[in-house]
């Protein structure tokens, strides 16, 4: 209380003393005077008399300050002067801390940029990310269509501006070698309503966002520093982009992104109010920013009401309402960070235990301590330490060990995060936010004061006045512990198993999760295959013709190659790509009340050869053949297309076509059922598919400019690399090669969360588990020593080996299964939390609870080995004579 | 005028103990700690003001003794001090350690 006024209240201090010194002279004066001095011989007589004032308060403010700072720097340096006494003591009870307070940090630095971090635009609470849901697609998250988007714009009172875009990525031609760049595609009043103007040169004007204004750009604050080299003079300067001469009017400030789009360049748009036709073409997100009154209620309300009433608007029957065409929206935070919120708490959770366990095993240290240390103690309240002053030491011990073990924390944390994160990039959202900011600091010094007073305070548990009067009287007799002091120590070990469990068996199901997902059958063989992408810009491959050409003239070039198998070419890349959700015309199909709309997920443009290079069977019927580049018009269904459409029915020979409206496309023949291949993610069910064959896009309408292409091939992947890249330039210098990897690869990166997250749980299991091993061995090994007396009388008496190792056995036993047990529970009970983290394995699997408890059971046998040996080897005379 | 008596040094220890005293009888500022000092030792002990304040912040550190503002005889301003419960306990622990030390000061001298 004190301190806290010397240190914040000085000043009143200050002049506390300052009036009290002045009094004390104006005292001493009237005192002369009363005793017939003169006023002023009596005024300096009382100077010199009092003498220097300003010497007395240097001597008061010593005595204020040394007062609360000298006894509590006292207990500072005993502890530490302890801590070197017992370096192993000290190390292992740091480094068990440091690991607890190391791994919450860690966790929490996560939580605090990607979760708790408010998004970097003014008033971002204001942003709701607005989409559409198709519910009997089963599409809960999908775009909306121009149209829409204007219509919810001149129609919306609770928002005061809506922007839309849409990302995509495009061919820089700047610099020695064209480069690959995301880009947002934005309307011009997007920069308006998130609130954020470019540090250079000017946001689009609306002009620049109609159909057909001269090409402009805005580009990211890294981008300019980057690839364009910082160009004092870049607004104004023209890039080709895709092969197009666009100005860059703006540069937007550091770090400025939307929804994770990473995205370097933003562009118009240019989308036309006036054209209100294609309503059915969706391809746009919303964001909208609340009107200053408006709650998120209000405008939820307010879009049930438009739904009810949108047909009035559209112009066509098609229009959003609430049954098969919804609108929703959520605050833009939660839509970034998305999913990856209950894995990370999930996450924190798991720290915590690491924590707990942690405590526990110090606490339990401290205990062993305190009472080797109960002499110590009891001299000195003998001698007149107070109560409150050894608690307080106690308090002081344990907080020192903690900060240590907080600054060894800190740097795992920031360590082990930097590495994590570089091995797994893109695993999170808002990554780049995570920082070891103040407000994680704040989080770490609070958490290691805590623990610090938690087991600083555990040797009271059983430190009571009779305890120390009770040590003084035994004098130098071996004090056996009281039982209840024994059950607190074994408590905190069986508290310290289960949390063990619980993780590790957190842990068994996730990595039985990940392992599921990299067995899961993709549908397509990933090994011994690489896999690029081209995009060929519209200004040199406008004709259809040229970009067909292009194509088949790559894949056969890249057959030639030495070593290379097979080649092929896909638009679109498993196992995670976008929706496409096309309505198609099944000849004959009419869908009834209760039928699945004509609509299929994915829709696939391949090169004949294609089934063969990527090793998807057939179930039926044949693949692409080289005939079909001349024949008529075939496609190939995959299985669940044939289950929701063709349910009892023989699809092959049957047609069907693309649903464009007015311009449909030829009607094409199914000449095969090829198995289904994950498009949606390994942990979804696949969806429909239609495969299209390349080569007869001229003669159908459609030639795709953005191709992925894959080799197969037997030698070592990575070998084939440069040669691949030699043909594509040799090609076209011009063309940027996009992520060229193994297709093994890339299906490792679409698990990169899941992984990311098994590692870390899988990491923290494995602390914990080590933590809890050396929970049980401390304890038995301190049961062993301290029943030393009682092992050697037994063995005096006769027993033998086997029965003093049965003893210690016994003890480790009950303590692990009493935990294993409290574990389990605790296990069942929390499993609801991580049932929405599992694929095929669930939360109750009683193949991990079994396989867990073994490996607990195992590693708490191995706990007990070494003071079983300890025990065996106990001199039956020397420990009798002992003490 | 008389003569003053001889003037002794303050034994180690002392002087809390004799500033605990002069307050058991009652709050006083800090001259009048002095005073009295002076007075109950029959003027033996004159406290200066460069031990006296230092002292008495200590012993309020140490929570022995409280302060607050109040006003002389004489309407002036000035600090008081008051014992606490745990400065009686101290007086009565330290009364009966000088006690204590006395008698065995005294009984050394007296040994043959």
């Amino acid at each position: 209380m004190s301190l806290f006024k010397n240190l914040f209240a000085r000043s009143r201090v200050e002049r506390d003393l300052d009036q009290e010194l002045r009094a004390y002279v104006e005292l001493l004066v009237e005192e002369k005077v009363k005793q017939g001095m003169a006023p002023d011989d009596a005024r300096r007589a009382a100077r010199v008399e009092a003498g220097a004032l300003e010497h007395i308060k240097d001597e008061v403010r010593d005595v204020r300050r040394g007062a609360v700072m000298e006894s509590t720097w006292q207990d500072v340096r005993y502890g530490m002067r302890l801590l070197r006494r017992s370096p192993g003591f000290a190390t292992l009870a740091v480094i068990t801390i440091g690991l607890g307070i190391g791994a919450n940090s860690a966790i929490f630095s996560v939580i605090n940029g990607v979760v708790r971090k408010p998004l970097a635009y003014p008033a971002s609470d204001r942003l709701m990310f607005i989409t559409s849901q198709f519910p009997t697609l089963n599409f809960s998250k999908f775009w909306i269509s121009p149209p829409e988007y204007f219509e919810f714009k001149e129609h919306t009172r609770t928002f005061s501006e809506v922007a839309a875009y849409t990302t995509g990525a495009m061919n820089l031609s700047e610099g020695e070698r064209p480069e690959r760049v995301n880009a947002a595609f934005i309307t011009a009043n997007m920069f308006d309503v998130l609130g954020v103007k470019p540090v250079r040169g000017q946001a689009f004007t609306t002009q620049q966002d109609l159909p057909n204004a001269d090409p402009v750009v805005v580009i990211s604050h890294e981008l300019w520093q980057g690839s364009l080299g910082g160009d004092p003079n870049i607004v104004g300067r023209l890039l080709q982009i895709q092969g197009q001469a666009s100005t860059v009017v703006g540069v937007m400030p550091p770090g400025f992104d939307l929804h994770d789009a990473r995205a370097h360049l933003w562009m118009p748009l240019g989308l036309d109010p006036a054209l209100r036709t294609n309503r059915g073409s969706h391809f746009l997100y919303l964001v909208g920013r609340m009107a200053p009154g408006s709650s998120a209620e209000g405008a939820s309300a307010e879009l049930a009401g438009m739904l009810r009433q949108w047909r009035e608007w559209a112009v066509t029957g098609h229009a959003p309402n609430d049954s098969t065409h919804r609108l929703q929206m959520a605050p833009l935070q939660d839509e970034v960070v998305g999913n990856v919120k209950r894995a990370l708490w999930v996450l924190q959770g798991a720290v915590l235990l690491v924590l707990l366990i942690a405590c526990a095993n110090v606490a339990n240290l401290l205990l062993a301590r305190a009472e080797s240390r109960h002499r110590e103690f009891a001299v000195r309240t003998a001698l007149g330490a107070g109560r409150t002053r050894i608690l307080r030491q106690f308090m002081v011990e344990g907080t020192v060990l903690s900060v240590l073990g907080a600054a060894l924390g800190l740097g795992l944390a920031y360590w082990g995060l930097k590495y994590l994160l570089a091995l797994n990039p893109d695993s999170i959202p808002r990554a780049t936010e995570i920082t070891l900011d103040p407000v994680v600091l704040a989080f770490t010094v609070g958490v290691a004061l805590t623990t610090g007073l938690v087991f600083g305070l555990a040797p009271l548990l059983h430190l009571g006045e009779q305890a120390v009067t009770q040590s003084i009287r035994d004098g130098s007799a071996r004090t056996t512990a009281t039982v209840s002091r024994n059950r607190v120590r074994r408590g905190l070990v069986i508290g310290e198993i289960a949390l063990a469990v619980m993780l590790v068996i957190g842990a068994g199901l996730l990595i039985r999760t990940f392992r599921n997902l990299t067995t899961v059958d993709a549908g397509f063989a990933s090994e011994g295959r690489i896999t690029f992408g081209v995009v060929l810009p519209q200004a040199t491959y406008n004709e259809p013709g040229r970009r067909s050409q292009f194509i088949t003239g790559l894949v056969s070039r890249l057959q030639e190659i030495p070593g290379v198998e097979r080649a092929s070419g896909m638009t679109g890349l498993p196992p995670l790509r976008q929706v496409n959700a096309n309505d198609t015309d099944f000849e004959g199909y009419q869908p009834k009340e209760g039928d699945p709309p004509a609509n299929v997920d994915y829709y696939q443009t391949a090169t004949v050869g294609y089934f063969e290079t990527m090793g998807i069977r057939m179930r039926d019927g044949r693949g692409f053949e080289p005939t079909d580049v001349t024949g008529s018009p075939v496609v190939v269904i995959n299985e669940a297309l044939a289950k929701r459409f063709y349910k009892d029915q023989n699809p092959i020979g049957r047609r069907l076509r693309v649903d464009g409206g007015p311009t449909n496309s030829p009607w094409f023949t199914i000449v095969g059922i090829a198995r289904d291949v994950k498009q949606g993610g390994l942990e979804n069910p696949a969806g429909t598919e239609l495969y299209f064959v390349f080569e007869q896009g001229a003669q159908v309408g459609f030639v795709p400019n953005q191709m992925n292409l894959v080799v197969q091939t037997s030698r070592p992947v990575t070998s084939l690399m440069p040669a691949i890249r030699s043909t594509v330039t040799a090609m076209d210098p011009t063309l940027p090669i996009v992520q060229m990897r193994t297709m093994d690869d890339v299906v490792g990166d679409s698990l990169v969360r899941q992984r990311f997250l098994t590692q870390l749980l899988g990491i923290f299991a494995g602390v914990a588990l080590l933590l809890a091993a050396i929970g049980t061995y401390g304890i038995l090994a301190y049961m062993v020593s301290e029943r030393q007396r009682e092992i050697g009388i037994r063995m005096a008496l006769g027993a033998g080996t086997s029965q003093v190792v049965q003893m210690v056995l016994r003890q480790g036993v009950m303590i692990a299964g009493i935990g294993i047990v409290v574990g389990i529970a605790g296990a069942l009970a929390l499993a609801r939390f991580i049932t929405t983290l599992l694929y095929g394995v669930s939360p109750f699997d009683p193949v991990t609870f079994l396989t867990v408890s073994t490996v607990i059971a195992v590693v708490a046998v191995f706990a007990c080995l070494v003071p079983m040996r300890r025990a065996t080897r106990v001199d039956p005379l020397t420990s009798i004579r002992a003490d | 005028m008389t003569v003053p008596p001889p003037r002794t040094a303050l034994l180690q220890g002392t002087l809390d103990l004799l500033i605990l005293k002069a307050l058991n009888l009652g709050a006083l500022h800090g001259l009048g700690v002095s005073r009295r000092v002076e007075a109950i030792t029959r003027g033996t002990f004159l406290v200066k003001p460069g031990s006296l304040f230092p002292a008495l912040h200590r012993m309020e550190e140490a929570g022995w003794l409280v302060a607050s503002w109040g006003s002389s005889e004489n309407n002036r301003r000035a600090r008081y001090y008051k014992l606490t419960a745990a400065g009686r306990r101290q007086f009565e622990s330290e009364v009966s350690q000088w006690e204590r030390i006395a008698m065995a000061i005294s009984l050394a001298l007296q040994a043959n």
